[in-house]
């Protein structure tokens, strides 16, 4: 079922383009990674979905809600994580929470506090001022306060920008808990590894929608599906072998590896190894190969610039 | 749920306001500064300047309109009605504490909010921009006003120190206590109203600051009006007075809100 529904929004500010034409679903319980460069238009998707800021053109829906229209409700069901953890350093980690906690009329705030504070890891140190906090503890306050309402939908805006490797780490580690809590979380990142750790699908924006699928599926748009075969030493011999097979496709050689393109990857794997094998080669493993999803952001974001010009 | 919502911003606001020493120390002292420098001043112009103050047109314009008000003032003598007519300005002086202290402590209130990146965080709960507004003024106005009282009653045990005692019941009149308790009131939700409304406007605290100063100017000129004798507020015209500005507290609270925009806050402030 589908929790959040764009229909090509759009969103400008005087003559800047920020957001051109987004159409995208993100069903329930699934988290989505939105990448894009630096003004890619994330940051306003996110607060058009939140309904901070209205779209310019086209419409979105959250949790059966317009977001341009149903602001207040709106408001009291999705949580968010801003850029900055936004809180108050001279006030306790528990006052900060309470505060915003007493927004919501359907929850009980106390309980609620100390749930996220304690889920958070945070308890011990409630009544500590916030100032005190590391960035770490205190973007994990701020993840307590985008939850403390048990929002349907949490959209979290780089959430582990700016922190230091362990701390971020630590953010994952709740995103993954609050997946496993089938949350629907629509994840702005920079991070392309983070994205792939924790999203289900990933959306690549620059300013237009440039691809929306599941990583697998969107590296096998660019890279064609490969197979590695790993020797104990390179043969001029085997290589010959394997390039006459007709089930191959293309070979390379990368020191003791052999790259290779089949018909079917499945299918043509025992007989590629027998034939090898027969050849005199000896095999260490066989596995397929895997491309970072870097390289296909970065196609991406380059065909990107060439269509828009 | 919006008087709940009020309330609790109302008290987060007196959390931040009275850990941060700075705008403690200014609700602290700034009434008592208002204090003593006016009653030097009085003091000053009563010892150097004396009865030949009232030889003047302005001063005897004053003062005809005081005995007109207050007849009792006429069996004084010189230099004693000088004093009452002085002492009677007080009232008016107090005023300028609520104003000050907003220019201190309301403008900073969005502004800081802003750039510590806890108002987006805010207006992405279902708080109301009136509520949040309300909540902000009312945090301000409450201890603004509560000073002003207390500086009020310093006053009075001021002048009583100083041996003026006797003249407090030509001062201590029902003007005096509708410009305490109507107009007092009043003119600090103005004021408060005024500096959050600069402070969500402004990009910075120095342009915060600069919108909320406009408010003294219409104190200081009551002051003015009054002791040059172009009118002397009796009762009815402070009553009058405190009802135009509680109809400009309302009026302030919805152009507060119409201005308010949230999208720019949340957009273009960095």
């Amino acid at each position: 079922m589908a929790i959040i529904e764009t229909f090509g929004l759009s969103r400008y500010f005087g003559k800047n383009t920020a957001v051109e034409d987004l159409t995208l679903t993100v069903e329930a319980g699934e988290i989505l990674g939105f990448l894009g460069p630096n003004g890619a238009g994330k940051t306003t998707t996110i607060r058009i979905l939140a309904g901070m800021i209205a779209p310019t053109k086209g419409h979105a829906i959250v949790a059966g809600h317009r977001t341009d229209r149903d602001v207040e409700r709106l408001h009291e069901i999705v949580g968010m994580l801003t850029q900055t953890p936004g809180l108050y350093d001279r006030l306790s980690a528990k006052r900060n929470l309470e505060y915003f906690a007493s927004f919501y009329p359907s929850i009980e705030a106390q309980s609620q506090v100390e749930k996220y504070l304690r889920l958070m890891g945070l308890w011990e140190r409630c009544d500590d001022k916030v100032g005190t906090f590391s960035k770490g503890m205190k973007q994990r306050l701020a993840l307590a306060r985008a939850l403390v309402h048990e929002p349907k939908v949490l959209f979290l805006d780089e959430p582990t920008a700016g922190l230091d490797p362990e701390a971020a780490g630590e953010v994952r580690q709740l995103i993954r808990t609050l997946r496993e809590e089938g949350r629907t979380i629509f994840l702005s990142t920079h991070n392309l590894n983070e994205a792939e750790m924790l999203c289900n699908r990933i959306a690549v924006i620059h300013t237009r929608l440039l691809a929306l699928d599941t990583p697998e599926q969107l590296r096998r748009r660019f890279f064609r599906r490969q197979i590695v075969v790993q020797l104990e030493a390179s043969d001029a011999k085997v290589t010959e072998v394997v390039k006459r097979l007709s089930f191959v496709q293309e070979v390379r050689e990368e020191g003791n590896q052999l790259i290779l393109s089949l018909t079917d990857s499945e299918r043509n794997r025992p007989e590629l190894v027998k034939a090898i094998v027969e050849a005199g080669g000896r095999v260490v493993a066989v596995s397929e190969k895997q491309y970072p999803l870097e390289e296909v952001y970065l196609r991406l974001i380059r065909e990107g610039n060439v269509n828009e010009s | 749920m919006s008087r709940k919502h009020i309330r609790n911003i109302l008290l987060k606001e007196w959390a931040l306001l009275f850990t941060d020493p700075n705008s403690a120390l200014v609700v602290a002292l700034l009434p008592f500064l208002v204090v003593g420098q006016g009653i030097l001043y009085i003091w000053l112009a009563f010892r150097f300047a004396g009865e030949s103050m009232l030889t003047t047109q302005v001063f005897q314009s004053a003062l005809q309109k005081l005995v007109e008000a207050i007849p009792g003032v006429a069996q004084l003598p010189g230099n004693e009605q000088l004093l009452v007519l002085l002492l009677s300005q007080f009232n008016f002086f107090l005023l300028l504490i609520p104003t000050m202290i907003a220019i201190s402590v309301a403008t900073f209130s969005i502004v800081d909010e802003k750039l510590s990146g806890s108002l987006e965080a805010l207006l992405a709960t279902p708080v109301k921009t009136w509520e949040l507004l309300l909540g902000k003024a009312l945090a301000g106005a409450i201890p603004a006003l509560a000073m002003t009282w207390l500086s009020a009653g310093v006053f009075l045990l001021v002048v009583s120190g100083l041996g003026w005692g006797d003249l407090s019941r030509f001062v201590v009149t029902a003007g005096w206590f509708l410009t305490l308790f109507l107009l007092t009131p009043a003119v600090a939700i103005l004021s408060f109203m005024l500096g959050v409304t600069g402070s969500s406007r402004a990009k910075d605290t120095r342009g915060a600051q600069n919108s909320a100063l406009i408010i003294i100017f219409p104190m200081l000129a009551l002051i003015g009006i009054q002791i040059t004798g172009i009118v002397w507020f009796t009762p009815l015209l402070i009553l009058l007075l405190a009802l135009a500005v509680g109809i400009a507290d309302f009026i302030s609270l919805r152009a507060a809100v119409r201005l308010f925009r949230r999208e720019s806050i949340v957009v273009q402030w960095r």
